[in-house]
């Protein structure tokens, strides 16, 4: 990170107001009290990023570092943040949508796999009404080993297919995995609607 | 009266026992489900990730389905589905406009008035005289920790639920009338990292790890769980997150189910306790 900001502050306050609106958070009312950041399940993790970092970060209108950092990738909702804040400012609900921004700026994301994972999740769910696990993860799986063989980690994608299949067979054996296929009607109607959604935003 | 019942993707495929167990231990607790015609995905923690919009549409189809079906109570075993659900039903009472909209796309269109509970609200109105008439079997000393994770006690929008935040006490006032002793800790609702034992598991083992080390360190003997993505990543993953941190003893994760079900005399086959990974023997 730069150690002199470059401050616009049209362009900043642009961004800010984006994050908030979509966001639906309070953002301007920290006071950078840092309760989130203590109760943070991942804040170790994502260190110097901790929930607190990424409010300041967003207030001074630093975008890429706020789309590629840890934090935003590595939250899991547990909305530890949100529950603590004296603010009632849910950071939580900040990553989800730091992740959708990133996405739309069609540039890679900082942590693909994560992205990945949500995505297959949520095409199965509305493919079919309702998730079919293998599918899904076999989506999934497929989504990040294509990335694997754009790096050529070939040693990486074996490793991955080991793994994933030393997985199954341990579900298989312990009688976790089953093959229904499930699926709803109704899932019509929930794709309809997002068709009209997302016709209605353009 | 009927409670509609929501089992969710999840309780359909590798947490398949917890639907089976769900079933059989309110039937003999005198508790009548049904499940709600053609539900549909919920979208988990996933959905809010991907869109806003879906992330509300997808669980509200089924506030709609269960209403129209002239149910007043839903049952959700699956602690992000039930998160879900209970965040779409606040957001739409809170927004008309939302609510029209997707309204305007339902076949069975939602009104509002229906009852989101989790499976701990229902088991906890269960009066003490019951399980004490249909108990066959007593624990011995079985020190247990509750897990309640992250999914019951904390959203993204205020809502008002039954119990505490911080520190709440369902799990351990049920488990008191089958005899169980809970002991107390510190990890009650902290996050076992979810799908992130698939998609970054350096983070989702550090969080079990801290979980499983402060169960130890208390004396427990086994977890106990309503969520199935908890059991399953405490269950599933336990020997990964042992093997990679040094800890040499096991803690079998139970759902709740299964310990009322033992209580009142079913089987380890047909409760299907012989399907997790960590078994009593390996404890």
């Amino acid at each position: 990170m730069a150690t002199a900001l470059n401050y616009d502050p049209s362009s900043s306050t642009s961004f800010l107001e984006e994050v908030m609106s979509r966001s639906g958070q309070p953002l301007t009312a920290c006071y950078q009290c840092r309760r989130c950041a203590a109760g943070c399940a991942v804040g170790d993790e994502t260190s110097p990023v901790t929930p607190d970092r990424l409010i300041r970060l967003l207030m001074l209108g630093e975008k890429e570092a706020a789309l590629s950092n840890d934090l935003v990738w590595k939250c899991v909702s547990c909305y530890t943040c949100g529950t603590r804040c004296p603010n009632n400012i849910q950071t939580g609900r900040i990553t989800e949508t730091l992740k959708k921004i990133s996405k739309e700026t069609k540039k890679a994301p900082h942590l693909p796999k994560v992205g990945y994972f949500h995505d297959s999740f949520v095409k199965a769910g509305l493919r079919w009404g309702r998730v079919n696990e293998m599918e899904f993860m076999g989506m999934y799986e497929l989504k990040h080993l294509r990335d694997k063989f754009m790096e050529k980690d070939f040693d990486g994608i074996k490793q991955e297919i080991m793994d994933q299949t030393k997985f199954a067979h341990s579900m298989l054996k312990r009688k976790r995995m089953h093959f229904d296929f499930l699926i709803a009607g109704g899932r019509n109607e929930i794709k309809r609607l997002y068709k009209k959604f997302k016709k209605d935003q353009s | 009266m009927e409670i509609a019942y929501y089992p969710g993707c999840s309780l359909k495929q590798s947490s398949n026992l917890y639907d089976i167990q769900t079933r059989d231990v309110f039937n003999r607790l005198g508790i009548i489900i049904k499940e709600i015609d053609d539900w549909s995905c919920c979208g988990a923690t996933s959905a809010g990730k991907i869109d806003d919009f879906l992330a509300i549409a997808m669980p509200a189809r089924n506030i709609g389905i269960a209403e129209r079906q002239g149910f007043t109570e839903m049952v959700i075993p699956c602690s992000a589905c039930y998160s879900r659900t209970l965040v779409a039903q606040t957001k739409l009472a809170g927004d008309p406009d939302l609510k029209k909209r997707i309204n305007d796309g339902l076949f069975r269109k939602v009104k509002g008035d229906l009852k989101v509970s989790s499976i701990l609200e229902v088991l906890a109105r269960i009066p003490k005289q019951t399980f004490k008439q249909k108990m066959t079997k007593k624990f011995k000393q079985m020190n247990a920790v509750c897990y309640y994770g992250c999914m019951l006690t904390r959203f993204p929008v205020d809502v008002d639920i039954p119990d505490d935040v911080e520190n709440p006490q369902t799990m351990e006032q049920i488990l008191k009338l089958i005899g169980v002793h809970a002991l107390d800790w510190n990890y009650k609702t902290a996050c076992c990292g979810a799908s992130a034992a698939m998609n970054d598991p350096d983070t989702a083992l550090m969080l079990m790890h801290k979980i499983i080390d402060d169960a130890l360190e208390r004396g427990a003997e086994c977890f106990v769980v309503t969520c199935p993505m908890c059991q399953m990543n405490l269950d599933v993953h336990q020997d990964k997150v042992c093997e990679k941190y040094g800890i040499k003893k096991r803690l079998p994760v139970y759902f709740l189910t299964e310990l009322i079900g033992l209580a009142l005399g079913m089987d380890i086959q047909d409760l299907q306790i012989d399907r997790h990974f960590i078994q009593m023997a390996d404890a």
